[in-house]
């Protein structure tokens, strides 16, 4: 396994060739970047169930990675349908085609399936409106989906074990693409004493995604990268983050966290995720064969992140302390986030890439409270079964 | 009579003596060299030879007979390197010569034309410090040169200026400066060294808080460099500078304890600081530095441990498990704090001497990973050779313990990042955790020396009473 090395990031810097204009970090995806499309009559129909066009391959551009004089890339994205991580292929995309390169977007399943009916898919209309080309269907297949389109990037956020993976990065490998990335967790560290979780670290062997990682190496793709998220928020969010402490802070109830509360993880804005992607497409010299942890570079506790969500929320904060094997609830269920310090830095990031975080959790909660508001779901009727449970267990008075 | 080589266990460390005798025959003039290292106490090399080059002076022949023993020192070293369960050896002690009259020096091309002076009121870091002023590591080469060097300017200078000349091995022993309580071992260093040395070190005892004393002195001296390890309050800091006006560089050891309490980790150089900490006096020291228009230069350590600590970090760690007792760490003991070894935090101070990208900034300087308390308490244990602790874990408000701390690190997450100083200044730890605790035990609390002697009051309070917290 490619651990993080040293190499100067002057060094990728220096070939011009590969150099962008774009900026690494755009300022607020919620200003949607249009460059001139190439079919403006979509702009005007943003509903999911619009069919995706595939345009004729015969109009498609193809590059390589290695033609010194374009700029513009080709970029493959086979993204999940559901889950924490579904949310950075579309940001990605964003940034990819405010950057001027080509995206495609193949996303799991059917494009009316059910799971379409959830962000960041309901705004999948965004991407095509820039530009990009939206696609639905079976990864193992996807030679066939995107009929003998050349890519140059190829960008798996999708699966978990080398069965799901390996198709891709085959197919991927065979027809030419010279940049693989792929989006891994960093969950497969193995857990130490010592913190946090840094590139090069012990794994452990038999998660399903170091199966992958190992594969993809040895497939000696021109440049590949290995990235391993932790959790995210943002706009577009699939899965539930903060939006567990604002339901509860909303209704006035008490937020029941497992343990000291003392816990680190890394919430990180999933800006800052797809800013890493796009400096390693970017850099593809000198992030080949590195490991990037996806994260931001502050860690929070839960207790410290249930405070900045009330006070984004402008609510009062009631924190309770349980032991889930004492009240008998599984602590994986009852809570969001894994109940352990859960904590890695972005060194190989900000080494090798001049990467630089953005995430401002107090700013960043705010905007996502506005969200949560406007969607209505402040006013939603939810139940809290779980929550129920414990408080009950403790003795603690629910007043709403 | 039966002679025989004993080996024992202590000290597990290569040791090294040389000595030389000057025109030890006279009918060829030639001088003698001899040196002797042992392991465990029994001599595994040794040697008694005539110098091949005819010396005019006693000084000469030392640094003839150091040449030679550095040499043997470095094959002992590698060769030691190699064997698998041999402990790390440790950074490279040596220190160059700085004079006042040579503008090339080898080893620190920074410091060439720099007197330094060291507050000498904190005697373990400062002993460490003074010893790493250069922290450079010498090839057999350069410290030949190094010796020449040295016997130039011995010769020729008229003045006696202060010099720091410290010679140590990479696996011998810490020599230690000779304050009150700490014993001195000079290794690698005979008996006209250690003169030499004594001379070129200038020991100013006195009190700090006698502004008046302070600016005399200072000022009769005259230094370019200040390295302020001690000062606590901002107004230490004013004798020196109104003494020093031509002060070239202020190198201040401040405290990671100076920045406000968080739930957004780790710390970075540009997190808010908190006025109120207890720390404030560093802060302070800060600013009135920079108010004054000094090129200053702030390291904020987190904690410090290593070898001769003062304060008992590892130590209180160390106690309980050699007395195979239990150890009561507060709360979830999932609090995260980090420690940095003090030869670490010396060769980031010399990192900085006469750096100009270090020109009024504050680094962080500690290890390159945090740990949790239940953590470190198995990492003393590994790093000892101890079996794993029993940790008991406690609720501190259900106890009175008066004025004594019954645990010495704070009951909260504290670590900071060192990306800045890893970043602008090219330095970075030598020492992971638990090696650095490692050598910490081997070269002080293994060999049956420490600061404070064991005190489990506190300890017995706490387990006389049984509360385990639930985590």
């Amino acid at each position: 396994m490619a651990a993080a090395s040293s190499s100067s990031y002057s060094v990728a810097s220096s070939l011009s060739s590969l150099r962008f204009t774009s900026s690494r970090y755009l300022p607020s995806l919620t200003h949607y970047y249009l460059p001139s499309t190439p079919f403006p009559s979509l702009f005007s129909s943003p509903s999911p169930s619009r069919r995706s066009s595939y345009r004729p391959l015969t109009r498609r551009p193809t590059f390589s990675a290695k033609a010194a004089s374009v700029d513009r890339k080709s970029v493959l994205i086979v993204n999940t349908n559901s889950g924490g991580h579904a949310v950075i292929g579309f940001y990605f995309a964003q940034q990819l085609l405010a950057s001027g390169h080509d995206v495609t977007v193949l996303t799991v399943g059917d494009e009316g399936s059910d799971k379409m009916k959830k962000p960041p898919f309901t705004r999948f209309s965004e991407l095509v409106s820039a530009g990009g080309k939206t696609l639905w269907g079976d990864p193992a297949k996807v030679a066939e989906i995107v009929s003998g389109v050349k890519f140059d990037v190829v960008f798996e956020n999708n699966g978990k074990d080398l069965d799901t993976v390996k198709p891709v990065a085959d197919w991927a490998k065979s027809s030419g693409v010279a940049q693989f990335l792929y989006i891994s967790s960093a969950g497969i560290y193995k857990t130490s004493d010592e913190v946090p979780h840094v590139e090069g670290d012990l794994v452990k062997e038999d998660a399903s995604h170091v199966g992958v990682e190992k594969y993809i190496a040895e497939l000696s793709f021109s440049s590949f990268a290995i990235f391993r998220p932790q959790y995210m928020i943002g706009s577009g969010n699939n899965k539930d983050c903060e939006e567990w402490f604002f339901d509860r802070i909303v209704r006035d109830r008490p937020v029941p966290l497992p343990g000291s509360g003392m816990q680190l993880t890394n919430i990180s804005h999933v800006r800052d995720l797809s800013s890493m992607l796009s400096l390693a497409v970017e850099n593809s010299i000198a992030a080949n064969g590195k490991i990037f942890n996806c994260v931001s570079d502050r860690a929070v506790t839960f207790n410290g992140l249930a405070k900045l969500c009330a006070k984004a929320a402008d609510r009062e904060l009631k924190l309770v302390h349980y032991d889930p094997k004492s009240v008998g609830v599984d602590a994986r269920k009852a809570f969001p986030f894994r109940n352990m310090h859960f904590y890695a830095e972005p060194r190989a990031a900000k080494e090798v890439l001049g990467w630089t975080g953005t995430t401002n959790l107090p700013e960043d909660l705010k905007e996502r409270f506005q969200e949560y508001v406007e969607i209505g779901r402040d006013k939603k009727d939810l139940k809290f079964d779980v929550d129920d449970k414990i408080l009950e267990s403790l003795k603690v008075e629910v007043t709403a | 009579m039966n002679y025989g080589l004993h080996y024992g266990k202590y000290p597990t460390v290569l040791e090294g003596y040389c000595d030389a005798n000057w025109i030890s025959y006279t009918k060829d003039s030639k001088s003698t060299s001899g040196y002797v290292f042992t392991i465990g106490g029994g001599a595994v090399s040794w040697k008694s030879t005539k110098q091949t080059c005819i010396v005019r002076s006693t000084m000469e022949s030392e640094f003839i007979a150091l040449d030679k023993a550095a040499e043997e020192a470095e094959w002992l070293r590698n060769f030691l390197e190699d064997i698998p369960s041999w402990m790390k050896p440790v950074s490279v002690t040596y220190v160059s010569v700085k004079t006042g009259r040579f503008n090339e020096t080898l080893m620190n091309p920074r410091c060439s034309r720099h007197h330094v002076h060291c507050s000498a009121y904190s005697p373990a870091t400062c002993a460490m410090g003074a010893l790493e002023m250069t922290g450079q590591a010498l090839d057999r080469k350069e410290l030949k040169w190094a010796c020449i060097h040295l016997i130039l300017c011995i010769q020729e200078s008229k003045k006696s200026t202060r010099r720091f000349v410290g010679l140590g091995s990479r696996s011998a022993t810490i020599p230690r400066r000779s304050y009150p309580g700490i014993t001195v071992q000079k290794m690698l260093m005979s008996k006209q060294n250690k003169a030499v040395w004594k001379k070129r070190i200038l020991h100013l005892k006195g009190d700090r808080k006698d502004f008046e004393f302070v600016k005399t002195s200072l000022a009769a001296e005259g230094f370019d460099v200040v390295y302020d390890i001690n000062g606590r309050e901002a107004d230490e800091v004013k004798p020196i500078l109104d003494a020093l006006p031509k002060l070239e560089q202020f190198i201040y050891c401040s405290s990671a304890g100076v920045y406000l309490k968080s739930d957004l980790l780790p710390h970075f150089e540009t997190d808010a600081v908190d006025p109120k900490s207890r720390h404030k006096g560093k802060l302070e020291t800060e600013s009135s530095l920079d108010s004054r228009g000094v090129n200053w230069t702030s390291l904020r350590p987190v904690y410090i441990y290593g070898p001769l600590n003062y304060n008992p970090v590892e130590e209180w760690f160390f106690h309980r498990l050699k007395a195979g007792r239990p150890i009561p760490i507060p709360n979830s003991g999932i609090q995260i704090t980090q420690l940095g070894h003090v030869k670490d935090l010396a060769r980031a101070f010399v990192t900085v001497l006469g750096n100009p990208k270090a020109s009024k900034q504050v680094y962080n300087i500690s290890g390159s990973k945090y740990v949790t308390f239940d953590g470190l308490a198995r990492a003393c244990a590994k790093a000892a050779g101890f079996p794993e602790p029993e940790i008991v874990h406690y609720n501190p408000k259900e106890f009175d313990f008066g004025k004594k701390k019954a645990f010495p690190f704070r009951d909260q997450h504290f670590f900071a990042s060192i990306e800045k100083a890893q970043r602008e200044l090219g330095w970075t730890p030598e020492f992971g955790l638990v090696d650095g605790l490692a050598d910490s035990y081997n070269l002080d609390f293994g060999r049956g020396t420490f600061r404070k002697a064991a005190d489990f009051s506190t300890d017995d309070i706490i387990l006389g009473k049984s509360f385990v917290l639930q985590t």
